[in-house]
């Protein structure tokens, strides 16, 4: 066995001071969740450069309606101005009414954003608390049981057309038609998260102490859900900006007033063959925000499950 | 119905049952249990997995409805529907220590809410001044500094957690302290702690204490009786030192020698005895809950309870 | 004591977590002699697991061999690398069980199955004389009913018969070592006794050397021949079962000894270990329990003590042993263990027969 280089002096052989307190302050070491949840999640280079796309594209596309003068909705009636290809005054081209598409990509951009944002807030609102609910108290999960496969069941377009038939195409018909189902899923999401948890020990606890309902679910049950309700507003944003593409895509969409990325797939398709570029940008900027939310969603996901906090 | 109970028992448990039902089949975790716990003992009861030991605290607790049977606190009856000033009684005086340290905090709060949970469900504080001054004298009590209250538990050991579910017990000043196996979690060196400390406060404060446990020497040391559970049913009941020296029932007495003692000596060639709940002959008598000696009872049929006595 | 089959020196092993070095090993040393049981006893954060998952090359991927060798049948397993190496050791002639037989077993296949999936692997044998070696096998772990037993799923077995199955897989294929790492820790203290006592008769039946892993050290006497104590990475006492039991010379083993609660006196506190392990991130100067050891001498906190000789089989980690160390007796606790042990064999002299069956 390999000795010690330095041999210890004779002196030191005297019994030492026994020091209580220093015996507790040997140290522990300390861990966060949140920290080692986003260290996990800044690790890889996919993520941060994913998450930069996301802010710039939102970023641009809520700054430049502020600061641009260009006019979305500016019909040129000079008819050269029509569908001219990407060049100087007019950087990704204009449409058949001669409107700039750059300005018509992040206007539209922007109404996407907000109606994916909007969507996802009610769905993961409605969705967190009657999932919290619906996992906790044992009595009311066979109505809800039935309820989820109801309403999962309904084939989600033909009811967004359904209800854009029944009410007129606008933004707010939109939100609810996509909401009125939305929700169940995360519902269902959550009460299975909640299920596993609901008789951990310290639930169990918390109830001998008395807690009441109210009380178990805000500080108890929630808190172990934000993780996964950040993922799941991260996921149905791109998943709500799809619909309403498709929707578009089929003329039920947007009103043709609004712009929207949506209402600007619509019209570029028509003019693909002859004029690629009416479709090609809108198209990108969809596809950027779609694939970077969807990566980023579920990277957050993995960072979240402390197994992965390395 | 209120009063003090009946000869110094503060709680009293008459024929439990208590039966899951999942699906279609019924399981009987608990088949008739009856005990009496005395004001300022400690009294263990032992049993395996399955035994019921763990539904029987959890019953107590109303965490588990009775399907048939009572328990009295104080001598007022606790269990099944009792109105909301019973329950927040048995809610402020009898509190629960769990087993699992990691798992019986609440991570996502700080140790100020955990401690004070009690405290705010029952509003038993005036000011927030008070519950502060709980809360520290609490951590305090349990070896733990005041400053512990703003941090989370995963910033603690596994024993200064346990430490932590006793505090939030004992804030609530109870007289009756239920602990469910509070230190098989725990690294052997953090349970003589927390034994120390357990033992420390019933002085200090009266407790009266029943330790559910599966850890035969550790029950030895700090019980004052201790109760054999198997499959839902008591079979042996004694004075501590007297279940050891002379157990009755084959199942406590293939318990103990079941246990490793830590004498290499003889562990080496131990016999080890099974229990087989087959070789009693209960088709012809019905076992019954008899008083062999003074304090000791075992459930025995007539024939056994004889042949036993001639042991003794 | 008969040759080493396997030796562990100066091992360091250390993980990369969150940032920092986590030293998990420090300069380890174990010998585990041919066909005896080797308990490792230690409380978490001693490093007992982490020292028998390299015997296996089972290290989790953020941890490394940073220096040492583990000789086994004149390889050093500490030097292995790849994969296709340790193919022809884990499994085969280390095997290894858990505290969780469900780490070992696939949930989907039948137990049966996935016996004869490790038998035929390791001994090359058809399906045919497969089933019927795993029938035995079954039996010879004491799963009653083999043939209904070899068609059902894990989820089936109780948790004892679920550690008998992973151990039936695990001595399929004759190992020279088998490692155990806490098998018993979650089962009832019957089934406890009949698992123990199952790994005994495959020993000796099978003339395995078995490492067993575990806390209690009533499981230590009950099973195993030589004892090694560990904490904070280090290996601090390894001797044969009496001389640790009876004469222990590291302060650590006396403190662990000291807390055993048959030791306890009821109305007095029982002998509790003040302070926490340390942290091993950090780098330890001295002996480790110097901060929590009442006997501790000031050379302690300056030097880290070698490992010294009490006998041919019995060493120690400790300045204590040093000649130029003062006489320091071992604490009050184990003159009362002593004292228990004796009371124990006059108790077990006179009641020889089927008496009262209690515990003295």
């Amino acid at each position: 066995m390999v000795r010690e280089p330095l041999l210890p002096g004779p002196g030191l052989f005297r019994p030492a001071a026994f020091d209580e307190a220093a015996a507790e302050r040997a140290g522990y070491a300390s861990y966060s969740y949140w920290r080692s949840t986003f260290r996990t999640f800044l690790k890889s280079p996919v993520s941060m450069v994913l998450l930069g796309i996301i802010l710039v594209l939102c970023t641009v596309s809520f700054v430049y309606p502020l600061v641009s003068s260009v006019d979305p909705n500016k019909v040129d009636l000079d008819t050269a101005a029509w569908n001219k290809a990407p060049g100087p005054g007019h950087a990704f081209g204009t449409d058949g009414l001669g409107r700039d598409i750059l300005s018509r990509a992040w206007h539209g951009t922007r109404t996407s954003i907000l109606l994916g944002i909007v969507i996802a807030v009610f769905d993961v609102g409605i969705g967190m608390v009657v999932g919290a609910l619906w996992g906790y108290v044992r009595g009311i999960d066979r109505i809800m049981t039935e309820l989820y496969n109801v309403l999962n069941n309904i084939p989600q377009t033909v009811f967004l057309i359904l209800m854009t038939y029944i009410m007129s195409p606008g933004f707010w018909t939109i939100v609810l038609a996509l909401c009125a189902t939305g929700w169940i899923g995360i519902a269902r999401f959550v009460r299975n998260k909640v299920m596993t948890i609901r008789d951990a020990e310290y639930n169990i606890a918390s109830r001998c102490l008395g807690t009441p309902l109210h009380r178990m679910i805000t500080k108890n049950v929630l808190p172990y859900l934000v993780s996964i309700l950040i993922m799941e507003a991260a996921l149905t944003i791109p998943y709500s900006i799809g619909a309403e593409v498709f929707l578009g895509f089929i003329n039920l969409g947007l009103p043709p007033d609004m712009v929207s990325l949506g209402n600007l797939v619509n019209l570029g398709k028509n003019n693909f063959m002859f004029y690629p570029y009416q479709l090609a940008y809108p198209t990108a900027i969809l596809a950027s925000i779609t694939i970077s939310f969807y990566i980023v969603g579920n990277r957050f996901a993995d960072a979240s499950d402390p197994r992965n906090h390395v | 119905m209120s009063g003090e109970g009946k000869g110094g028992a503060i709680l009293s448990v008459h024929d439990l049952r208590v039966d899951f039902r999942s699906g279609r089949k019924t399981v009987s975790a608990v088949r008739g249990v009856s005990f009496d716990l005395r004001r300022g003992e400690t009294f263990s009861l032992v049993g395996e997995s399955g035994s019921g030991k763990t539904t029987i605290g959890r019953a107590i607790m109303r965490i588990h409805a009775p399907s048939a049977g009572e328990i009295l606190y104080e001598g007022t009856r606790v269990s099944g529907r009792i109105g909301a000033a019973r329950e927040r009684l048995l809610r402020q005086q009898v509190q629960m220590i769990f087993q699992d340290p990691l798992a019986s905090l609440n991570e996502r709060a700080k140790i100020d809410y955990i401690v004070s949970e009690g405290l705010y469900n029952f509003r038993l504080f005036r000011d927030e001044a008070e519950r502060r001054a709980k809360v520290e004298k609490a951590l305090l009590e349990v070896g733990l500094l005041p400053e512990f209250a703003s941090r989370f538990p995963h910033e603690f050991s596994g024993g200064q957690r346990q430490r932590i579910g006793i505090a939030r017990a004992l804030v609530m000043e109870p007289s009756l302290l239920i602990a469910d196996e509070p230190i098989s979690a725990l690294d052997v060196s953090i349970r003589a702690q927390v034994i120390n400390l357990l033992n420390r406060l019933k002085r200090e404060k009266n407790l009266t204490y029943l330790f559910i446990a599966h850890d035969l020497s550790v029950v030895r040391f700090i019980s004052d009786r201790i109760a054999v559970i198997y499959r839902g049913r008591l079979v042996e009941l004694a004075p501590a030192e007297r279940l050891f020296e002379r157990p009755l029932h084959p199942y406590t007495r293939a318990l103990l020698a079941a246990v490793p003692e830590p004498d290499p000596g003889l562990e080496a060639g131990k016999r080890h005895l099974a229990y087989d709940p087959a070789m009693h002959d209960y088709g012809r008598e019905e076992p019954a809950w008899r008083e062999v000696e003074a304090e000791h009872f075992v459930l025995a049929s007539g024939a056994e309870a004889a042949a036993w006595r001639g042991r003794l | 004591m008969s040759a080493p089959i396997l030796r562990v020196a100066d091992l360091d092993v250390s993980f990369s977590l969150r940032g920092k070095r986590l030293h998990a090993l420090r300069k380890a040393s174990l010998e585990l002699a041919k066909g005896e049981t080797l308990a490792v006893v230690g409380e978490s954060g001693s490093g007992k697991s982490v020292l028998c998952k390299t015997f296996l090359g089972m290290l989790d991927k953020n941890g490394r061999v940073d220096s040492g060798s583990i000789l086994f049948e004149g390889r050093d397993l500490a030097r292995m690398r790849t994969e296709k190496d340790w193919l022809r050791i884990r499994g085969k002639r280390i095997a290894m069980i858990f505290q969780d037989p469900m780490t070992a077993l696939n949930p989907l296949k039948t137990i049966g199955e996935q016996i004869r999936e490790a038998a035929a692997l390791h001994r090359g044998m058809d399906r045919k004389s497969s089933r019927l070696a795993v029938l035995e096998t079954l039996e010879r772990v004491g799963i009653g009913e083999p043939e209904l037993r070899y068609r059902q799923y894990p989820h089936e077995f109780s948790g004892g018969m679920r550690q008998r199955a992973v151990i039936a897989a695990a001595v399929a294929c004759r190992p020279e070592i088998l490692v155990c790492d806490e098998p018993t820790t979650a089962l009832d203290v019957t089934v406890q006794a009949q698992i123990l006592d199952l790994l005994k008769s495959l020993q000796k039946d099978l003339g395995m050397s078995l490492v067993f892993i575990t806390h209690d050290l009533g499981v230590v006497a009950s099973v195993a021949q030589r004892v090694a104590v560990m904490y904070a990475g280090q290996v601090v006492e390894q001797g044969t079962v009496d001389e640790v039991f009876h004469d222990p010379r590291a302060p650590y083993t006396w403190a662990l000894l000291a807390s055993l609660p048959q030791l306890g006196v009821k109305g007095e506190e029982l002998y509790s270990i003040k302070g926490t392990p340390p942290n091993l991130f950090k780098e330890i100067k001295g002996d480790a329990f110097a901060p929590r050891n009442p006997q501790a001498l000031e050379v302690d906190f300056e030097f880290e003590p070698p490992p010294i000789a009490v006998s041919p089989t019995h060493w120690a980690r400790t300045w204590l042993l040093d000649e130029r160390a003062p006489r320091i007796e071992p604490p009050e606790t184990i003159r009362r263990l002593r004292e228990w042990l004796a009371k124990r064999r006059a108790a077990d002299a006179t009641a020889r027969n089927d008496g009262p069956g209690g515990v003295p």
